[in-house]
C-alpha cells in the first residue's frame, strides 16, 4: 500500500506537531499542516490528500464552514474528513454524520493512535 | 251621720207622730245609708290594691256602724287566721297580726260561713247565741260585747266546682262598750260590703297575677336581651378576631416574595396573595374566581395540567416550569402544590405556592457552561500534553535514563488520569444537568455485551485478566453508545481489582420484562457499609488503593445515572476477600 497523506488543519501549533510525529513515528504516512480553515482549503486544492483532519473549534473560519467550503469545490469534495471535536454527544455526532464528514475523533486523543482510528473509520486496510 | 238608733227615745208622745217622724228617720237613715254605702264603694273602688281597699273598707265600716272595731280576719287552709285589716277605736286593743289558732275558728262554723251565713250578735253573753266556752274566754280578754260577722266569699279557681264558693275571710265589726243590736240596714250594709270585698278580691287577685306574669315575663325578656347581647357580643368578637386574621395572613402573604393561591375543585382561584399583581400584573381582585387557564394562557396551562390534576387527586407535587412575567420577563418558578383534603378525606382545592428560581437557575447555568467551557479548553492542551507523552515512551525520539525514564512514566500515567477526568467531569455533569438525550433504539443486549468486551481487551490482556461471557439476544430499548460506557466502566473496575490470572464474568438474563446484567470479579471485595456509598461522586472504597488503580471516583457515578437515565437500577453485591458482583437492570422489550 502506497504511504497515505493526511492533512491536519488546527489552529493549534501544536497539537499540529504531535499529529507529525505520532502518524509518522506509528505509520510513517505524510503528515501535511495548516493553520486555519482558509489555508486548509488552499492546501487541500494544491496537495489533494488522501484524509483531512479537520478542527470544528477555529476562530474566523469554523470546522463546519471548512468543511463546506470543501465539499463545494470540485477538487476537494472528494476527500474524506474527520473532524476532531471535544464534543462527542450522540445528538453532535449525528449532526456531524449528517453534514457528510466521515468521522468524528474526539479530544484528548493519542496521536500515535490515529493511523489505527483513521483506518478503521474509512475501511482502509493497513499493512500489518 | 246617723243618730245611733236608741231603745230610749220614747214612744209616749204623739204615737202618729212619733211614727212617721220613725219613718222619717228611717227613710233618712236608709238614705244616708246608701249614700255613704256608695261612697264606701267608691273609696274601695279606688284602688285596685288589696290592702287599700281592706283598709278603706276596715274605716269606713267602722264610721258608718259607729263600731268600736271593724277587721277584715283573713281564713288560711290549714284552719288558721290572721286578722290583716283593722280600724280600732284607741281604746281598745288592736287585734291585727295577731295569729289564731285554729279552735277559735272551728269547722263547722267555717262550713256555715262558707255557705253565706251571717252572724249577728247582739250580746255576746247571752247563753242563747250558743257562743263556745273557750271562744267567750277569748272575746273577754279583748272586751268584745257585741260582734257582727259576715263572710267574705271567693269563687272558687276549680272549673267544675262552678258555684262552689270558698271562704277567704270575714268582715267583722264589734261593739265594745255594751251589746249591741245590729239593725237590718247595718247587716245588709255589711253584706253587700262583703261582696264588694269579694269582687275587689278577684280583681287584686287578677291584678297580682298578671303584675306576676309581667314580672315574670320581663325577667324571661331580659334574660334573653342578655344572651343576645352576649351573643352579639362574642359575635363581634369573633368577627373582628376574624378580620385581624384575616389581616395577619394578608399582611405575611403580601410581604413574601412567593406566589401564593388557593385554586378550587373547578381550577377556579379563590384566594391570591398581592405577589400576583406584583409579578403578573393582574390584581388578586381580578383573578379571584377565574379558571387557571384565564389566568395563564393555554400555552403556560398545558405544562400545568398534569400536576394540577395529581394536586387534586390528593398528591402533594413540587415541578418546575418557565413562566412570562409583566414586561415580558422570562422567569423560572419552582411550583409546589399542596391539597387540601376535608374531613370526609376529599379533595375540595389545593394551595400552590409558586418561587422565583431564576437566580438559581442562572447560576446552575452559569456552573454548567463554566465547566464546560473549562473541561473544553482543557482538552486541547491535554491532546497535546497526552500524545507528546505517549510518543517520548516509544524511546524513538531517544531512551532516558532509569530516572528519567521514571519520570516519564509519572508524567505520562498522570497524564492517562487527567484525560479520564476530564471526560469523566464532563460527562457525568452533562448527564446530571439532564443535557444528555439519550436516543434509545432497539438493539440486542449480545451487542452491547461484545463491544464492551472488545473495547476492554487490550486493558484485560495487560492485567492478565481473563473474560467469560455469555451473552443472550435479549431486544433493548437503550442508546448503545450509553450502555456500552457503563459496561466498560464495570469491566474496568473488575480487572483492575481483579488478581493475576483472574476472570471476570460478563452475563445477562431476562427476568420478565427487564433484562439483568452481571459483572463479577474475584478481586479483594467491598465492605458492606460502602456497597451503596460507592456510588456517590469522588467516592472511593479505599482511596489510596484506587488512586495507584488510577480510578477517577467518578465511573460509578455515570454508571448510575445512565442507567438510572435508561429507568433501571443498578446495585452491587460483595463478600470480602472473595469478590464482587456489580449488577444492573433494564427494560426489555417483548
Amino acid at each position: 500500500m502506497t504511504t497515505k497523506r493526511v492533512l491536519i488543519i488546527d489552529d493549534e501549533e501544536t497539537i499540529q506537531t504531535v499529529v507529525q510525529f505520532g502518524i509518522r513515528m506509528r505509520a510513517g504516512w505524510q503528515v501535511l499542516t495548516a493553520s486555519s480553515g482558509m489555508q486548509g482549503i488552499q492546501t487541500a486544492q494544491a496537495e489533494r490528500p488522501d484524509v483531512i483532519l479537520l478542527d470544528v473549534m477555529m476562530p474566523e473560519m469554523d470546522g463546519i464552514d471548512t468543511f463546506k467550503n470543501l465539499q463545494s469545490h470540485p477538487k476537494t469534495e472528494q476527500i474524506p474528513v474527520i473532524f476532531l471535536t471535544a464534543k462527542a454527544q450522540t445528538v453532535e455526532k449525528r449532526q456531524f454524520n449528517e453534514l457528510g464528514v466521515s468521522g468524528v475523533i474526539t479530544k484528548p486523543f493519542n496521536s500515535l493512535d490515529l493511523p489505527d482510528q483513521i483506518a478503521k473509520i474509512l475501511r482502509w486496510s493497513l499493512p500489518l | 251621720m246617723p243618730k245611733r238608733s236608741s231603745k230610749q227615745s220614747s214612744p209616749s208622745r204623739n204615737p202618729k207622730l212619733s211614727q212617721s217622724r220613725q219613718i222619717k228617720d228611717e227613710l233618712w237613715q236608709q238614705q244616708q245609708w246608701i249614700e255613704l254605702f256608695s261612697e264606701v264603694t267608691f273609696k274601695i273602688r279606688q284602688s285596685l290594691q288589696l290592702k287599700e281597699i281592706l283598709r278603706a273598707t276596715v274605716t269606713e265600716v267602722q264610721r258608718i256602724l259607729q263600731a268600736d272595731r271593724v277587721l277584715i280576719y283573713q281564713v288560711f287552709a290549714d284552719g288558721t287566721g290572721k286578722a290583716i285589716s283593722e280600724a280600732v277605736l284607741p281604746e281598745y286593743t288592736a287585734i291585727l297580726d295577731l295569729e289564731f289558732p285554729q279552735e277559735v275558728f272551728p269547722e263547722e262554723y267555717q262550713k256555715l260561713y262558707s255557705e253565706g251565713r251571717v252572724r249577728a250578735i247582739a250580746n255576746v253573753h247571752d247563753p242563747s247565741e250558743g257562743l263556745a266556752d273557750c271562744l267567750i274566754e277569748f272575746i273577754n280578754q279583748f272586751e268584745i260585747k257585741a260582734k257582727l260577722i259576715v263572710p267574705i266569699l271567693q269563687n272558687s279557681p276549680a272549673p267544675n266546682e262552678a258555684h262552689h264558693q270558698k271562704l277567704w275571710g270575714l268582715l267583722i265589726a264589734h261593739h265594745c262598750d255594751r251589746p249591741r243590736p245590729w239593725g237590718e240596714f247595718e247587716l245588709q250594709l255589711m253584706q253587700q260590703l262583703a261582696s264588694q270585698i269579694s269582687i275587689a278580691l278577684a280583681q287584686a287577685q287578677l291584678l297580682e297575677h298578671l303584675e306576676e306574669m309581667v314580672e315574670v315575663r320581663t325577667v324571661e325578656l331580659k334574660d334573653a336581651n342578655h344572651n343576645l347581647q352576649q351573643e352579639i357580643n362574642d359575635r363581634r368578637q369573633a368577627e373582628a378576631a376574624l378580620r385581624r386574621n384575616e389581616e395577619q395572613l394578608r399582611l405575611i402573604t403580601n410581604a413574601l416574595p412567593v406566589l401564593i393561591a388557593y385554586v378550587d375543585q373547578q381550577q377556579h382561584y379563590q384566594f391570591n396573595n398581592q405577589a400576583y399583581e406584583d409579578w403578573l400584573g393582574q390584581s388578586p381582585v381580578n383573578i379571584y374566581g377565574s379558571h387557571l387557564q384565564e389566568v395563564w394562557g393555554e400555552d403556560c396551562y398545558q405544562r400545568m395540567q398534569t400536576h394540577v390534576e395529581a394536586a387534586l387527586s390528593g398528591l402533594v407535587v413540587t415541578y418546575e416550569n418557565e413562566i412570562v412575567l409583566k414586561g415580558d420577563r422570562p422567569c423560572s418558578i419552582s411550583m409546589t402544590y399542596i391539597p387540601h383534603v376535608n374531613e370526609q378525606n376529599v379533595v375540595q382545592g389545593f394551595f400552590a405556592l409558586a418561587s422565583d428560581i431564576s437566580d438559581r437557575k442562572a447560576i446552575e447555568r452559569m456552573k454548567d457552561e463554566f465547566i464546560s467551557v473549562v473541561s473544553h479548553e482543557l482538552r486541547t492542551p491535554l491532546t497535546s500534553l497526552h500524545s507528546a507523552l505517549k510518543i517520548l515512551t516509544t524511546g524513538r525520539l531517544g531512551t532516558l535514563s532509569a530516572d528519567g525514564q521514571q519520570m516519564l512514566e509519572i508524567a505520562d500515567e498522570n497524564t492517562e488520569r487527567l484525560v479520564r477526568l476530564v471526560n469523566n467531569v464532563l460527562d457525568l455533569q452533562r448527564i446530571e444537568a439532564g443535557e444528555v438525550t439519550m436516543e434509545k433504539h432497539t438493539c440486542s443486549a449480545t451487542e452491547l455485551m461484545v463491544q464492551a468486551t472488545e473495547a476492554m481487551q487490550p486493558m484485560a490482556h495487560q492485567h492478565g485478566v481473563k473474560f467469560s461471557t455469555q451473552p443472550v439476544n435479549i431486544p433493548l430499548w437503550v442508546d448503545s453508545d450509553y450502555i456500552v460506557q457503563a459496561l466498560t466502566n464495570l469491566l474496568s473496575n473488575a480487572i483492575k481489582f481483579s488478581p493475576q490470572g483472574g476472570t471476570v464474568w460478563l452475563t445477562v438474563e431476562r427476568h420478565s420484562s427487564e433484562a439483568l446484567f452481571q459483572v463479577r470479579d474475584e478481586g479483594q471485595g467491598i465492605p458492606a457499609n460502602k456497597l451503596e456509598r460507592i456510588f456517590e461522586r469522588f467516592h472511593q472504597v479505599d482511596s489510596s488503593d484506587s488512586r495507584k488503580k488510577g480510578g477517577t471516583g467518578l465511573g460509578l457515578a455515570i454508571c448510575r445515572k445512565i442507567i438510572e437515565q435508561h429507568d433501571g437500577k443498578i446495585w452491587a453485591e460483595s463478600t470480602l476477600g472473595q469478590g464482587s458482583v456489580f449488577s444492573f437492570t433494564l427494560p426489555a422489550q417483548e
